[in-house]
Formats: C-alpha cells, structure tokens, sequence
C-alpha cells in the first residue's frame, strides 16, 4: 500500500526525540540505577538541560530560588521529578505543531498530551506504581501517531466522520477503516523507530483498548483512563471530539470509584494553570 | 474583545465590546444568560454537577459545580441590573465518550443538574444543545445577546 510507505517515510522525517531522553528512560525505571548516572546523563544534552531549567524555574513550581543546574534541580525537585521533566522538554518539539487533520490548533495536542502524563502520573502514584517513568512517557507520548496521520485524516475526514456520525463507530476504528491504520498503530510505529522498550510501544499502541485483553494491564490501563479524563474535561479535545470508547473494565481493574475520578478531576482542574505554565516554556 | 471563561471559571458583563467565550466544552457544561433590555450577560463553564463530593473546594471554586456555579452566575448578573425574567438562557456541553455501559456517564449528570436546579428556581431553557460525543465552543456578544455555537467537526452557527 502507498499510503503505508508514506507514512513510514513521514515517520523518519519527524523530529526524533532526543537520544538523552531515551536512555534515561531506559535506566529510570530500573531500581537498581544509581541516581548519578541518571543525572549525568542529563547534562551532557545541552539543549535539553537549558529546556530543564526554564521549566524548574517556571512559576509552576514556585520555587524561592533560581535553579542554576541540573544537580540543583534534582536536589530542590527530586530525581523523579527531574526525570518527567526532561522526558517533556524532550517530546515537546513535534507534539506542540498545529494538527489540522485532528482540527487541533498549535498548542492544543501538547495541552492534551501534558495534561495526560500528570493525570497518568497522578493515577499511578495513587496507585502505588513504580513504573511511573513508563507510564508518564506512554501518556504523554501516546497521540504522537497524530502528527503523523494528521494530514491523511485531513483528506478523508468527510468519510470517517461519516463512519462515527452514521456507523456508531469510534473515530479510531473510523480511521482504521479508511486508511487501513489508525494513530495508535502509526504511534506505535513511531516508537519502534525511535528504539522505544516493547512495553512503552504496547501501551501506546494500546492506549484505546483495541484489545480487549488488556483490560487488566495496569499501565496500559491508567494510560487510558487519563486520556479519557482529559477528553471528558475538553482538553486538546479536536474534530474528533469525545468519539473513543471508554472501557469499564479498565476502572474496575485499577478499582477506582466513581467519586475518586470526581476528585481526580476537580484537583486537576486546579492545576490547569500550571500546564499552561509548563507548555510556555516548554 | 473576546473574553475568554475557563474550566470551572465565569464571566459575567454589562461591557458592549465584549464577547464572552468558553472554548472546548467536552462534557463540561457552558451555561450562558442574557437580558436584552439590561444588555446583561453571563457565561459559566462548570465541570461537574455536585459540590458534595468536596464542600471546601466548593467554597473557593464555586464555579466548578452546577449547584454552585449556577446561583452564582444569576446572582452577578442581577447585580449588574438583569432580571431573572427577561433572561434568555443557553445550555450546552454535557458530551460523553462512547460508552455503552453509561459508567462515569459525568456529562450526563452535569445536564442533569443543570435540569434540576432550573426546575426547582422555574428558569426556562430557551436553547439546548446537549450530549453526543462532541466538543463544543460557544461565545456571546453582550452588545446584542448574540450567541454562536461551535460542534466539533461542524461550521460554527449561530443560535
């Protein structure tokens, strides 16, 4: 198929995420790491710790004094905090683009995919997760499909459109439908590409559920739920609107209750500020 | 001048250049009220329906809940001179995810509380667009009351 080998030409063509980013990933997950060598790691991207630091020293985090370096930071922020960090100042580049297939202006896809990875890191700390790294990156990263698909939703829109709007379907298996692929897949081909681990390109090829045996996956699972927040609280919602299926049997798995994912959503609503503050210096 | 109402946020004006807007409602609600002989109007974007579920969040954002928002919103604009009478009242927003099972259905319960507390205050609806899976934008220009309403994958019309 044509269109297949396009899209894995625009693939190649998209800004990779930095090397750096890639590698702490790989390292912050394992308990076993020592901290230094995570820290190290930072520093030697330039381009990335200069991002790191205008983020620490955003109103966001309200700190009484400047951060100067990353050791500094790790030690005002903690380690775990600095590691989310420069996984977000790494993937900010081709998430912030405008996305006219998804009718989603500039701005508006990172909104949704920085809001996702601090509700995703916030179900997950509830949770008692230690694999919070994965599972903040796997938010964060899980649309990245969309920039890739974008303009191939742009031209058959009026067709999976009509598939949502006539068919009942939801706007990815309408995409699947009509181009024979959809943004979890493309996302997934992405991480491949850019040497993600398998478990980090199966959440992201997962994150709709597409697969009803991965109801029980806990990363998986909080990945979806927080992209299902995000949409129910319109943020970096687009043309295709709130058309995804929610699963139940994920909540029922992750055992979370009605009135918790009421709670979840009114404290992030407190917090929306400071996306805002992250995605301006981002 | 485009005056822009966040999540769990309200704006309300008696200023005739202004246009007030709240963008990206997915199954959040954005009430809008407008008295034309005052040229009075408001605009709500809250989140969810009931306080109960946190009394003192409630007290320092009461425009995230329907049954606190929605007093509110009245209240500011009578103290710009409207009248609950004359007002010409617009809901919309409570959208869903496609979920069969209706669990967490969150925007259905927000348009329910708006139902409830309208009931039981005799407010009349004069315009609705509630519910399906889209994301919707509306804006109201205070100068004449006039509204416009934006569907997710649909031109902007006015209402």
């Amino acid at each position: 198929m044509n269109e297949m080998r396009e899209i894995i030409k625009d693939i190649k063509r998209l800004e990779p995420i930095p090397q750096v980013a890639n590698r702490i990933l790989s390292l912050a997950d394992d308990p076993d790491c020592p901290m230094s060598e995570l820290s190290e790691l930072i520093l030697y991207d330039q381009a990335l710790t200069a991002n790191l630091l205008r983020i620490c020293n955003s109103a966001h985090f309200g700190l009484s004094e400047r951060i100067e370096s990353v050791h500094h930071a790790v030690v005002f922020l903690g380690l775990s905090q600095v590691i989310d960090l420069v996984l977000l100042a790494g993937s900010a580049k081709n998430l912030k683009l405008e996305q006219k297939g998804y009718g989603l202006h500039e701005g508006e896809l990172w909104r949704n995919s920085v809001s996702s990875a601090l509700i995703a890191r916030e179900l997950a700390d509830k949770k008692g997760s230690k694999n919070n790294h994965l599972i903040f990156t796997a938010a964060l990263l899980k649309d990245i499909g969309k920039v890739i698909l974008s303009r191939y939703v742009s031209d058959s829109f009026e067709s999976i459109y009509g598939l949502v709007s006539t068919q009942g379907l939801s706007f990815r298996e309408a995409e699947k439908e009509v181009l024979g692929i959809d943004h979890a897949e493309v996302g997934a081909m992405v991480g491949e590409t850019w040497k993600f681990s398998s478990r980090m390109v199966e959440i992201i090829r997962n994150h709709h559920m597409s697969e009803e045996s991965k109801y029980s996956d806990f990363e998986t699972s909080i990945v979806h739920l927080s992209d299902m927040l995000c949409m129910m609280m319109g943020i970096g919602v687009g043309s295709d609107g709130l058309a995804y299926r929610f699963h139940r049997g994920v909540v029922d798995h992750l055992g979370f209750t009605d009135r918790d994912m009421q709670g979840i959503m009114s404290d992030f609503a407190d917090k929306m500020h400071q996306v805002e503050e992250i995605m301006n210096v981002s | 001048m485009n005056n822009i109402v966040g999540v769990s946020d309200m704006k309300v004006s008696n200023d005739l250049e202004s246009i007030l807007v709240t963008y990206s409602l997915g199954s959040c609600i954005g009430v809008a009220i407008y008295d034309q002989v005052a040229r009075v109007g408001g605009l709500l974007h809250f989140m969810l329906p009931e306080s109960t579920i946190d009394p003192i969040k409630a007290k320092e954002k009461p425009y995230m809940f329907a049954d606190t928002g929605i007093p509110c919103l009245f209240k500011a604009t009578y103290q710009l001179g409207a009248k609950k009478q004359r007002m010409k009242v617009i809901v919309v927003g409570g959208a869903q995810v496609l979920d069969q099972r209706g669990f967490f259905n969150i925007g259905k319960r927000n348009q329910m509380a708006v139902r409830k507390i309208f009931w039981k205050n005799k407010v009349m609806i004069d315009y609705e667009d509630v519910g399906g899976d889209v994301n919707r934008t509306i804006k109201m220009a205070i100068r004449d009351g006039k509204t416009w309403l934006k569907t997710s994958g649909k031109q902007e019309i006015e209402i």
